[in-house]
């Protein structure tokens, strides 16, 4: 059929579709009005021919073949970027390499940029911030006081010890050393002890910070004593039962507890005659105890 | 002589469950080993020999109204006892002598005074040795007799001294080869 004829056929078609075999199929149809308008011979095309999966195999081909073009452009803008972004990183640590070493508060906020850009400069200290910065070597030696200082005070607090006092005590460990320490730095060296898997762990306990250095589980009751003992430093078991409403056994378990792990230490001494259980790790003068601990040297 | 400064206590002397014993081993030790060192420091910077258990400052502190029980007490002098650091004077335990220096020590101190002194092969009493001009400022002056005789015995054994029995303990004579 020919296209000049397409107009005076449409009517015709159209009225026949309805009495069509269905065996006919429909290459037939596509033979038979070839020279149709597209809309009407998309009408027609209901099911997919051969000559229909061959178009759409080659379409996918193409399609891929254009993805991958696509793809190969992007990685390449991708890595040049990369690159471009690496070496201004690299040229601002190197022109700011003696402030990230000298002042906490720029060195925090370089963090904060590098952890903005998915980019941990602690993560190795092979990369290229140890032989840029040696900032990798900074929180290593950080971290070696940190365990040093942990240790240290064990005895007397139990393994565990106030943010502050820490950050004092290695302060005080580092006096030789000219960059000021900040407990954000100590938070970050800390964090890369987590690596060692030594159990080395920052929670919080009410408005403070405590570092737990024994692997010991407090639960929550245990929490809310220490939280309790902030302020004077000490609890009594009727405290915490009057405060917390635990029943006694309740209140008993959790001190005993505290007490085993070496976090609390028995006072009978006062004149009420209770009991009372202290917390070195919240004595409140933690800074002064500790430099008298660090500073004494065994009698010879 | 200049007074002494005053003897700097300890950070745990102000912290008061130091002052009940404590139930958890490892505490106590802690606890027991930090007393053990104060009693000694203590009594060295003020040349204390004898600790009374009932009446030592060191165990009453005022300014937290803390005091060591009678136990505890015995317990950290008899921890210096163990470690050869103390001896109890009487077995009602309610004295203890203090080594702040151990005998061998003081041994080797007086044969240095000796020396400084020039009394190789001259005799002097026991009680010169601490209270004579030549004890003054030293660590001998006002030694307590028991530590010094000891001390002399030790040095007698060691063939560095011959001891001579007086009329009383003060007049005791002894004579150096060194």
């Amino acid at each position: 059929m020919e296209r000049a004829a397409s107009g005076i056929t449409r009517k015709f078609v159209l009225l026949a579709i309805g009495r069509l075999p269905e065996e006919l199929g429909r290459s037939w149809f596509d033979k038979c009005f070839r020279g149709l308008d597209r809309p009407l011979r998309m009408a027609f095309r209901r099911r997919p021919g051969i000559s229909g999966l061959q178009g759409a195999t080659a379409a996918r081909a193409q399609y891929k073949t254009l993805g991958e073009d696509v793809a190969k452009v992007r990685t390449e803008q991708m890595t040049e970027q990369l690159a471009t972004f690496k070496k201004s990183l690299e040229d601002f640590a190197q022109k700011y390499k003696n402030d990230i070493k000298k002042q906490p508060a720029f060195r925090a906020q370089f963090h904060e940029m590098c952890a903005k850009c998915g980019v941990d400069p602690l993560a190795s200290n092979k990369g290229f911030w140890a032989e840029l910065l040696g900032i990798g070597d900074f929180y290593y030696e950080l971290g070696v006081q940190i365990v040093e200082a942990c240790l240290a005070t064990r005895p007397h607090n139990g393994g565990l010890i106030d943010l502050q006092d820490l950050r004092a005590l290695v302060a005080k460990k580092r006096r030789t050393a000219k960059e000021p320490v900040t407990e954000d730095d100590c938070i970050r060296a800390i964090g890369k002890l987590k690596a060692l898997g030594s159990g080395f762990e920052i929670f919080t306990v009410g408005s403070r910070r405590l570092v737990r250095s024994v692997p010991t589980e407090l639960n929550r009751d245990h929490n809310e004593i220490l939280e309790m003992a902030q302020g004077k430093g000490f609890v009594t078991a009727a405290e915490v039962q009057a405060q917390k409403g635990w029943p006694p056994g309740r209140v008993e378990d959790a001190l005993e507890t505290l007490l085993r792990e070496g976090l609390a230490m028995i006072d009978d001494g006062d004149p009420d005659g209770q009991r009372r259980f202290w917390f070195p790790c919240s004595s409140g003068d933690g800074n002064l105890s500790i430099e008298g601990q660090l500073g004494e040297g065994p009698i010879r | 002589m200049a007074p002494k400064p005053a003897f700097e206590l300890p950070y745990f002397y102000n912290y008061r469950p130091y002052f009940t014993l404590q139930p958890v081993r490892d505490t106590r030790e802690k606890q027991i080993q930090l007393w053990k060192e104060l009693i000694l420091s203590f009594c060295k910077h003020y040349g204390m020999y004898i600790v009374d258990v009932d009446d030592f400052p060191l165990f009453a502190n005022k300014s937290i109204e803390r005091k060591l029980t009678n136990e505890a007490r015995e317990l950290f002098l008899n921890a210096l006892v163990m470690e050869g650091r103390a001896e109890w004077l009487g077995k009602d335990h309610r004295k203890c002598l203090l080594l702040w220096r151990r005998i061998e020590d003081w041994a080797d101190l007086i044969i240095s005074w000796v020396q400084e002194n020039a009394l190789e092969n001259g005799v002097v009493t026991l009680d010169e040795m601490r209270t004579g001009d030549e004890a003054r400022g030293t660590d001998l002056e006002n030694l307590e007799m028991i530590i010094l005789e000891r001390a002399v015995r030790l040095l007698e054994a060691r063939g560095k001294a011959q001891m001579f029995k007086g009329s009383s303990a003060d007049d005791t004579g002894v004579k150096f080869f060194i």
